[in-house]
C-alpha cells in the first residue's frame, strides 16, 4: 500500500465542497459483492445504478448506488468484459468476449434487447454520445468496429493490431485512438473516415485510455511496463512516462480533468495521477485485482471493479488539489521475516507441496490468477 | 513457482489454459482459497515474494520487470 506524506500545512486544501478532518486522502464508503471476475462497469445516472460485467459469471450484475445492493443480474454472451451505457437512448451495451459480440440491455426493463455480432474477442468498448457512436476494440480480430448508437447499424470495421481493445475518442480533434494490448501500439484514426492518421509504439501491455481534449493528450495504460504514457494528440508522440503502483490496468479521467485514476491490479490500489504535473498524488485501496474504473457523475464517487475479491469498491477521494508531499510505497512488513509455513497442492501432480521442499533454496512465488 | 490464486471458481481448467497460452512449463501451486496470498498479505496479482535459502523474505511485490530483475540480482548478491 502507498500513502501520501504529511500533510500539516494549513493552506493544504483537503476535500471538495468543505475541510475533511481526517489523515487519509481517500475515503472507502463501500465494497460490494458482484458477479465473478468484474471488469468492467457503466453508471445509471438517472436510476442511480452501476452496471458491472461479471467475465466469469457471464451476466451483468445491477447495482442500487443508494442501497449498495445487487438487485438483479443479466444475462449477456459469453465473457463479459468492458460495458458502457448511452444515456440518450438507455441502452446499456457489454463487450462479449468469448461470444464476439455486444449484448444490448435496456436500462429501464433490465432485458436483454439484442446482441450484435462484431469482430473476435472484443475486449473493450467506448461509447461516444456527441458522434452516436459506439467504439469497440476487437483483441483476437485486431479490428475496431464501430456502431451507430441509434440505429444499431455497423458503420465501419477498421483494421487494428492484435490486442485491439480499449479505445479513446477526441471529439475535438475529432480522432478516435484504438490502443492494442498484444502489438504494445495504439493506431490514430480520424472518426468521421476511419482513415488511419498515425501510429505509435507504447509500453507493453498497453489496455486502458483517457483523452483529455483541451490538453490535446491522451493517457495510456501499460500494464506490463507499469507506467502511464502522456500522449500529445497533435504531434501523436509519447511525451512523458508516468510510472504508478503495481500492474496498471483501468483508467478513467476525473470530471474535473485535473486528475485521471488509474487502477493497480498488482496493488490492490487506485493511483490518482495529477494531470498537469504527471505527479501520483495519492494511492487508495480497494479490493483484490482492481480492473475497470468509473467515476460516478452524481457524486464523484469512484467505482472500483475488483476481479480478485470479486467486488465492486466505491471510493472517494478527498484531494482538493495536489499534495504538498508526494505519495510513497511502503514496503511490505514480511521483508526481513520468515515465509509463512503452506502446504498446497500441485498442480500438476496433485501433491500437497510444502516450504520445506523447497527448504535451502532460493525461490520466487509468483501469485497469479488466470484472468 | 506460481501460485494461482482468485479464480473465484474451479482452478483446475482455468490454469490449464493459462499455461497453454503462454507456454509455462513450472511447478503450479493451487491455493484456491488465498490462504498463502492472505497471510502474506497480497493485494493483486501479479505479485512477487523473493525467498532466501533461510526461509527469509527478501523481496515483495517486483511486478515490474525491471524490479524483478534487481530483487534477483540482491538475492545473489550480484
Amino acid at each position: 500500500m502507498a500513502v501520501t506524506g504529511e500533510r500539516h500545512d494549513p493552506a493544504f486544501p483537503v476535500g471538495a465542497a468543505c475541510r475533511i478532518d481526517s489523515r487519509s486522502p481517500w475515503r472507502a464508503i463501500a465494497e460490494i459483492p458482484v458477479g465473478l471476475d468484474p471488469e468492467g462497469i457503466a453508471v445509471d445516472n438517472l436510476r442511480r445504478r452501476a452496471f458491472v460485467a461479471c467475465s466469469r459469471s457471464d451476466f451483468v450484475s445491477v447495482v442500487d448506488l443508494e442501497t449498495h445492493e445487487v438487485i438483479t443480474e443479466i444475462a449477456t454472451g459469453s465473457e463479459p468484459i468492458d460495458i458502457g451505457l448511452d444515456e440518450e437512448t438507455g441502452r446499456v451495451f457489454s463487450a462479449d468476449a468469448h461470444s464476439d459480440q455486444v449484448t444490448i440491455i435496456d436500462s429501464a426493463t433490465l432485458e436483454v434487447e439484442t446482441a450484435l455480432p462484431v469482430g473476435g474477442y472484443p475486449s473493450g468498448l467506448t461509447h461516444v454520445p456527441e458522434f452516436r457512436r459506439l467504439y469497440i476494440g476487437n483483441s483476437l480480430g485486431s479490428t475496431m468496429t464501430v456502431i451507430d448508437l441509434d440505429t444499431l447499424e455497423t458503420v465501419a470495421t477498421v483494421d487494428a493490431e492484435p490486442g485491439a481493445g480499449a479505445i479513446g475518442v477526441d471529439p475535438t480533434r475529432r480522432l478516435a485512438v484504438c490502443v492494442n494490448f498484444v502489438a504494445a501500439s495504439a493506431n490514430f484514426y480520424d472518426a468521421d473516415s476511419f482513415e488511419e492518421v498515425g501510429r505509435l509504439e507504447l509500453g507493453v501491455g498497453t489496455c486502458a485510455i483517457g483523452i483529455v481534449p483541451e490538453r490535446g493528450e491522451a493517457f495510456i495504460v501499460n500494464s506490463i511496463a507499469g507506467t502511464v504514457s502522456r500522449v500529445d494528440l497533435d504531434a501523436i508522440e509519447v511525451v512523458e512516462e508516468i510510472r504508478t503502483g503495481q500492474a496498471p490496468v483501468g483508467l478513467t479521467v476525473a470530471p474535473a480533468h485535473d486528475r485521471i485514476y488509474v487502477t493497480n491490479r498488482g496493488a490492490g490500489s487506485l493511483s490518482v495521477l495529477g494531470v498537469a504535473d504527471g505527479v501520483e498524488w495519492s494511492q487508495i485501496p480497494v479490493g483484490h485485482g482492481p480492473g475497470g474504473v468509473v467515476v460516478d457523475p452524481h457524486d464523484g464517487r469512484i467505482l472500483v471493479a475488483n476481479a480478485g475479491s470479486q467486488t465492486m469498491s466505491i471510493v472517494e477521494d478527498l484531494l482538493a488539489a495536489r499534495p504538498p508531499a508526494p505519495v510513497f510505497e511502503q514496503p511490505s512488513t514480511f521483508i526481513g521475516g520468515k515465509l509463512p509455513a503452506f502446504a498446497l497442492e500441485d498442480y500438476r501432480t496433485g501433491e500437497r507441496k510444502t516450504n520445506h521442499d523447497w527448504a535451502e533454496k532460493k525461490y520466487i512465488l509468483n501469485f497469479f490468477a488466470s484472468w | 513457482m506460481l501460485v494461482d490464486i482468485w479464480e473465484g471458481t474451479e482452478p483446475r481448467p482455468e490454469v490449464e489454459r493459462f499455461c497453454e497460452m503462454w507456454g509455462i512449463k513450472g511447478p503450479i501451486l493451487l491455493d484456491p482459497g488465498a490462504e498463502l496470498a492472505g497471510a502474506l498479505g497480497v493485494r493483486g496479482v501479479p505479485t512477487n515474494v523473493v525467498v532466501d535459502s533461510d526461509g527469509t523474505i527478501r523481496a515483495f511485490g517486483a511486478a515490474r520487470l525491471d524490479e524483478l530483475e534487481q530483487a534477483i540480482d540482491d538475492l545473489y548478491g550480484r
